[in-house]
């Protein structure tokens, strides 16, 4: 096996690299690899030399290609409190929970209004480099959040699918091996990323993805071991995937830059808005040192919860809200800084909107129409496609009038395709996708 | 399969490990008879254990709060290593994965608590009573909703849910019956003031008759009644306990064990003996084993002591923290812990493991002496590792490490073999 091979020699020419030393709980924990990464980052920072901001595509990093990230805001979101609809219904539905008009964020060209905690996003609005796709599900949208984010990892309605629209995207562009870095989830795994012959680097925590042993031990003897007990493939087919899975962790362990931040491994209760999750601000900061690195990454997920509001939800939303505007934000600025600007499209998911009614716990209840934002130079931005309707609501909840495949279309087309093989089918672009 | 593959396969799934020297006492056993210590220890004289939680007081403060959160952690998964009732504790586990209240949601200890004995305690009762008490316990009511839930403005969280995860499965209900079930269920609340006390206030509930599920209900009694009455409940509930324990078993035996399971009046212990007997009988599909079991057998097996926060930053590192599900469907499937971060994170925890066994350790002393079928024995492989690790370990240096045996050790609770049960 090739990709065996070249593990080795890349684990055997770290051996010379002195063990950083961290403590972790109480133990001491040598980080060999942890110096090959970091050279690796500063190959990659060495070899960007592009400060290109012209047309999207012609960037001059190492491997020249588009990427795309994903959000995913997994709870459903609400529509209507992050894209606020100029419209009286809107004080009527939500009592408790409108957000006062003095502080929401006028957006350009449209009635439109963006939550307080988006503030940081209005001058992508401006620039034209971020547009907003309202009303948005799929046929069938469930109001299950398991159903519905089978249907939109898959981006097949109506039948139960084991690839999902990424994942088919990446089988269909695979040229040779499995390369683990291509695609990259980032906060925890995508189902969207799963395909038939892709298998996607699962990075939960940037801070600690390491083969970590103790700084007496020979690391490189006893990781080489650890490649060894993946072959030969055993008979069954658990056994051989649970053995498959090492050497591509290997690989991408020794290649990924670690961002670390200061996350608190031990903390029992989580104190970010999230369910003991990283914030999204770290996740993306991790995808802008990855995207710097130039390792042949094509598509990132980056995976948040917490967007579940049923209750209490004006602080939470808030807290939610402002992490993704500060987290976009902050990449956007890394993105630039770096010269990499141009090569970027991220698309925000959620499995469904809420409800327009609040209920009795401050909070909302699941709903089915929904909102997706697009940003980067691939997109038609300053513009709203679809509509938040209050006035035609569908058992209570907003129409669904638009469908998620029209974005998943728009971010497979900035990938250079194939598109409509991979969705079933050509779907409107919205008059979103920039020439 | 031998005898002892049959006990090394229940203790792996059932039992979550075995400590040196048990499989050769249970081999002893015979397989009828561990699987009647498994799932009724009080008949085969294995004393009840008290909770093994403290009842802390509530202080709101957070750094004492993480402190007692992480004491609650630690007491558990050392209850989950030390007990003499394994399988009453994997049928709690797979109750905290199935209801998935969080520790993030909730945030009160002395109710968590009190949810966690509440799911050890009737975790092996009936099925019925245990929604029952779920449905009015603190932990729920906060988790999802139904404490804020009122008869003008029903919160549909706990409803849902009821209905999706924790009954009858999706496709077996409409939305109706969601906001039916909302309404009847209100009316509970907890009170934060008075420590979190659970009562029932008459006018926040609306007792209005509604139709759910085709049955009249107005509280939660009856609204309970209807969703384990309905046909899907038994195949639903029973399908779940069958494929946690066994993976992938047959329709026919699932079917089988639904009707038996109706039959028995949704009683859980003999579901239970049903699942394992069947799992014994040879109707299982390989499984990745996911972090916490996967620890706690190599706890048992080796006897390491880890200090609590560097126990909870392993777990953490791997992907699963007790406590802690991602969501409200619970802890994700097993393609994740194949996932590259849990990979990584398992060889770092193998070695602090190896690292923290007692130089005397049979584990230590079989891995130092070469002793690769002795060492898989321990770990519950009676028929040996595979053979991509058995080169490994046989090709591995004994210098790898300062202390000999430690090295071998990690990699063997590192290998692929032990993610497999």
């Amino acid at each position: 096996m090739s990709n065996q091979s070249l593990s080795r020699r890349r684990f055997i020419g770290a051996a010379g690299a002195t063990a950083g030393v961290v403590a972790v709980g109480g133990g001491i924990w040598a980080t060999t690899l942890r110096d090959s990464v970091e050279q690796s980052v500063l190959e990659g920072i060495g070899s960007t030399t592009s400060t290109t901001t012209t047309a999207a595509g012609t960037g001059a990093a190492p491997y020249g290609d588009r990427i795309l990230v994903v959000l995913e805001m997994a709870g459903g979101n609400d529509a209507i409190n992050t894209l606020v609809p100029a419209s009286g219904l809107y004080n009527d539905a939500r009592r408790e929970l409108a957000l006062p008009a003095n502080e929401l964020v006028t957006l350009s060209g449209t009635d439109y209004r963006l939550h307080p905690a988006l503030t940081t996003l209005a001058p992508y609005w401006d620039d034209g480099s971020m547009a907003a796709v309202a009303g948005v599900g799929l046929v069938d949208q469930s109001r299950s959040h398991f159903k519905a984010m089978d249907t939109w990892w898959s981006g097949i309605p109506g039948a139960p699918s084991r690839t999902g629209w990424l994942g088919r995207w990446l089988d269909a562009t695979l040229e040779g091996p499995n390369d683990p870095l291509r695609a990259i989830a980032l906060g925890g795994g995508s189902p969207a990323l799963v395909g038939d012959k892709t298998l996607a680097t699962v990075v939960r925590n940037p801070a600690n993805f390491s083969l970590r042993t103790f700084p007496d031990m020979d690391a490189d003897t006893l990781i080489n071991a650890f490649l060894d007990t993946a072959e030969p493939l055993a008979q069954t087919p658990e056994l051989a995937a649970a053995q498959a899975a090492i050497p591509s962790t290997l690989e991408a362990v020794e290649l990924l830059a670690t961002v670390s931040g200061d996350i608190d491994e031990t903390a029992v209760f989580g104190s970010g808005p999230q369910r003991g999750g990283e914030s999204v601000t770290d996740l993306l900061q991790t995808a802008a040192g990855i995207i710097n690195l130039g390792v042949g990454t094509r598509v990132m997920t980056v995976g948040i919860s917490g967007f579940d509001t049923h209750a209490d939800q004006l602080s939470r939303h808030h807290d939610l809200l402002n992490d993704v505007g500060a987290g976009l934000a902050g990449f956007f600025e890394r993105l630039a800084a770096d010269g990499h600007l141009d090569k970027v499209m991220v698309v925000t998911t959620s499995e469904f909107g809420r409800r327009i009614q609040e209920n009795g716990s401050f909070g909302t209840d699941h709903g089915t129409g929904g909102l997706q934002f697009i940003f980067g130079p691939g997109v038609v931005g300053g513009q709203v496609a679809g509509e938040l309707d209050l006035a035609n609501p569908v058992n209570g909840d907003l129409p669904v009038v638009l469908d998620t495949r029209s974005v998943y279309s728009i971010a497979l087309d900035w990938l250079g395709g194939p598109t409509d093989e991979i969705l079933g089918g050509p779907h409107d672009r919205l008059g979103l996708l920039a020439a | 399969m031998t005898t002892r593959e049959d006990i090394a396969f229940l203790a792996r799934r059932a039992a979550w490990g075995l400590a040196p020297g048990e499989l050769d006492a249970l081999e002893a056993l015979g397989t009828t008879a561990y699987i009647d210590a498994l799932v009724d220890p009080d008949g085969a004289g294995i004393e009840a254990e008290p909770s093994p939680w403290v009842d802390f007081e509530y202080v709101d403060e957070q750094e004492v709060r993480q402190q007692q959160g992480l004491e609650t952690l630690d007491r558990w998964t050392t209850h989950l290593v030390e007990t003499k009732r394994p399988f009453e504790n994997a049928m709690a586990w797979f109750w905290h994965d199935h209801f998935a209240v969080s520790f993030q949601v909730v945030q009160y200890l002395p109710t968590l608590i009190d949810h966690l004995d509440l799911i050890r305690d009737q975790g092996l009762g009936d099925f019925r009573e245990l929604i029952r008490s779920i449905s009015v316990d603190g932990a729920m009511l906060v988790f999802l909703d139904g404490a804020t839930s009122t008869g003008d403005a029903p919160n549909e969280n706990y409803g849902r849910e009821l209905l999706e995860l924790y009954t009858l499965g999706i496709g077996n209900y409409t939305e109706d019956d969601v906001q039916a079930a909302a309404v009847a269920l209100t009316g509970w609340v907890v009170r934060r003031r008075l420590g979190w006390e659970v009562q029932f206030v008459p006018r926040r509930h609306d007792s209005s008759p509604q139709s759910f599920l085709g049955k009249t209900v107005n509280d939660v009694e009856s609204v309970v009644d209807a969703a384990c009455s309905h046909t899907a409940c038994a195949g639903f509930a029973s399908g779940k306990v069958a494929r946690f324990f066994l993976g992938n078993p047959s329709d026919s035996v699932l079917n089988d064990m639904a009707e038996r399971f109706a039959a028995a009046e949704l009683d859980l212990s003999a579901l239970a003996r049903d699942v394992l007997e069947a799992g014994a009988a040879g109707e299982s599909t390989p499984l990745v084993v996911a972090p916490v079991p996967w620890f706690i057998g190599a706890l048992k097996a080796t006897g390491a002591l880890i200090e609590p926060r560097a126990q909870i930053g392993l777990l953490r590192a791997m992907g699963q923290v007790p406590g802690s599900p991602p969501n409200v469907g619970g802890f994700p499937g097993a393609s994740t812990w194949l996932a590259s971060s849990s990979t990584a994170a398992r060889f770092g925890a193998a070695n602090v493991i190896a690292r923290s066994t007692a130089d005397d350790a049979a584990a230590i002393t079989l891995a130092a002496d070469g002793e690769w079928d002795g060492l898989a024995d321990l770990l519950l492989r009676p028929s040996g590792f595979s053979a991509a690790t058995l080169a490994a370990l046989r090709d591995l240096p004994a210098n790898v490490s300062t202390r000999r045996g430690e090295g071998a050790l990690a990699l063997a609770l590192a290998s692929p073999d032990l993610l497999i049960v």
